[in-house]
């Protein structure tokens, strides 16, 4: 115990002796993870709060097909719908996109008491009369918004509107640039009256297979597209998955320019790590006990390197909202969002960016370090 | 004590640099003597030291320590030998950089699991033992090229062994160093330990108690 002992105090004395590399390969370390564990806990994070939104959600999606997509979906069977047995709530929404000056924002228009609960007035009231407006955080920072300020959108026609509230949504990267309005302003905006993009239908439980029979009895030869909750989950990973996989390459690419950095970095001083070795076995050091000395000094400094990483992910995320990289995961938003990022650290993605960054720290000491310790020492001291 | 047996040590073998650093070199070293090997640069016999001191292997041939021939031995059963029979003196003092003096006099004992405290105590006891007291923390470049040799010496003795090889041991220092260098390994010898040294110094044939002189890789 006490020879282990020794050896890990040697290591630690070792990288304190030997700064410079340490400082290098630590950093090296660092510019490496910090990115990676960033990533993960922005996309982890936004994983999280969609399933949770989609959780909360309804059971049922109902729309329209038209060219295997979602199409508006005729008001005329709302009533139909309401009626199958087993359905406790059917909400039409109208969901669209629309500019205001220079930005695109996110057009919801459901009527009052159909709001989901997810989503509260930071400040002011819901809407209540036509033309009324609740605004998304992000947007009416954009623009100074404030209550009763006015401001004029374009979809089918042009169409005034006034700010009566401020909100702020549990999903807080598809609230912040949402503006929620009547079911009946946002038909009127997009020109498409007696119509939905969807209708939402919460039902009870054990019901959604007969419910999509009964669906089928109503629309008998109309194309009408029924998406459940499973469904949507997988569109949301989906989605996920290639924005990941564009940050991925990206990082790949990245990744690839530094991995020879950190191993030619760890491998500094070789010739005098050499001699070294020579002198130690020469006084009476084995083999392993030399690799164990060498393990533990790059077991020290991934270990630094990647706790340091993790915390200075942490700050990326909590201290500057996951600026520059955000976009990466998020569309369409700036480079530093104005909304708070969602992020979950969880200990595995840590773990395996230690357990990585000791792999590529060995990788660039243990084999010429075991070729140094097998060698006999008379070559080694050379 | 020590043995060797038609022992041979070439370099570059079967190809047109061969070299033949040890050429059939048997001879016998009873314990608690004192062997100086003689002979010019390039004569084989840091090689042979370096072969008996388990830092190298030969050709071929055998080597006895006590008995064993060590010439079969693993690497692991080479560095126990190494670490429990023999201290080394090597020509260029082969110290640790950026170690202290007292740092380098402990490393043979880190893997021994010896606590920092009595590694410092014994460091201390043996740097003064060589009237080095006043310069444990320095480092190597901070002494002198006799200064380091007597880092050397001490770290040679640290592991109490019996049998000390010291290759040209005072050809990097000063004249005075030299004679304290011979008065220690001197004194060590009436001390029971078994001292090889290679060298063209004929100083110390003077307290030899075998002298093999060496040319060509042969003992002439």
């Amino acid at each position: 115990m006490n020879k282990h002992l020794n050896l890990l105090f040697l290591a630690t004395e070792n990288l304190l002796r030997h700064r410079t590399k340490t400082i290098v390969v630590g950093l090296c370390i660092i510019a490496i993870l910090s990115p990676f564990i960033t990533a993960i806990a922005i996309s982890e994070g936004i994983r999280a709060q969609s399933l949770a939104s989609v959780n909360a959600g309804a059971d049922l999606y109902l729309t329209f097909d038209e060219f295997g997509r979602n199409a508006a979906i005729p008001l005329k069977y709302l009533d139909e719908v309401k009626k199958i047995f087993g359905v406790t709530k059917a909400i039409p929404r109208i969901i669209g996109r629309a500019f205001v000056q220079n930005k695109l924002a996110v057009i919801v228009g459901v009527n009052k008491e159909d709001l989901p609960e997810s989503i509260s007035c930071i400040s002011g009231r819901t809407f209540e009369n036509p033309n009324e407006v609740v605004v998304g955080c992000e947007l009416a920072e954009h623009f100074r918004l404030r209550i009763n300020d006015q401001f004029s959108m374009r979809g089918q026609q042009r169409k005034t509107f006034t700010v009566v509230g401020f909100f702020s949504s549990d999903s807080s990267i598809w609230g912040s640039s949402m503006i929620l309005m009547s079911f009946k302003d946002a038909g009127e905006l997009f020109g498409k009256q007696d119509v939905a993009t969807d209708i939402q239908i919460h039902t009870l439980p054990g019901h959604n297979s007969e419910i999509a029979t009964d669906l089928y009895d109503i629309f008998q030869n109309e194309p009408y597209r029924l998406q459940d909750k499973h469904t949507v989950e997988l569109y949301f990973k989906k989605g996920f998955m290639l924005k990941e996989g564009i940050f991925s390459a990206l990082y790949l690419v990245a990744l690839s320019l530094g991995v020879p950095a950190i191993m030619v970095a760890s491998g500094f001083g070789l010739s005098e790590r050499k001699k070294e070795i020579g002198i130690m076995k020469a006084t009476g050091w084995h083999t392993l006990e030399v690799l164990e000395l060498i393990s533990l000094e790059q077991l020290l400094i991934s270990l630094l390197g990647a706790t340091v990483a993790i915390l200075l992910s942490i700050l990326w995320v909590k201290g500057f909202n996951g600026a520059f990289i955000a976009q990466f995961f998020v569309a369409e938003i700036t480079l530093l969002p104005k909304f708070t990022l969602p992020a979950r650290f969880l200990p595995l993605p840590c773990m395996l960016s230690f357990f990585f960054s000791f792999i590529l720290t060995m990788a660039g000491s243990i084999y010429s370090s075991w070729r140094a310790s097998t060698e006999s020492p008379v070559v080694s001291m050379k | 004590m020590i043995k060797t047996s038609a022992l041979y040590k070439t370099y570059n073998g079967r190809s047109r640099h061969e070299v033949h650093a040890i050429h059939n070199v048997t001879l016998e070293i009873s314990k608690n003597s004192f062997v100086v090997f003689n002979g010019p640069s390039g004569s084989g016999k840091t090689t042979l030291l370096n072969i008996i001191g388990t830092l190298d292997r030969p050709t071929e041939g055998k080597v006895f320590i006590q008995g064993n021939d060590i010439t079969s031995f693993s690497d692991i059963a080479l560095s126990m030998l190494r670490r429990e029979k023999f201290g080394f003196i090597f020509q260029d003092f082969h110290l640790i950089p950026r170690l202290t003096s007292w740092e380098n006099v402990s490393y043979p004992l880190i893997p021994l699991g010896v606590s920092r405290k009595d590694r410092e105590e014994r460091a201390k006891a043996l740097l003064e033992k060589v009237e080095l007291g006043d310069r444990l923390d320095h480092t190597p470049e901070e002494l002198s090229g006799g200064q380091q040799q007597r880092v050397a010496i001490a770290r040679a003795l640290v592991n109490n062994p019996e049998i000390i090889i010291a290759d040209e041991p005072t050809s990097n220092i000063d004249d005075e160093t030299r004679e304290r260098v011979l008065e220690f390994l001197k004194a060590l010898r009436y001390s029971g330990t078994t001292i090889l040294v290679a060298t063209h110094d004929t100083s110390f044939e003077k307290i030899a108690d075998v002298v093999y002189k060496m040319k060509n890789g042969r003992i002439v």
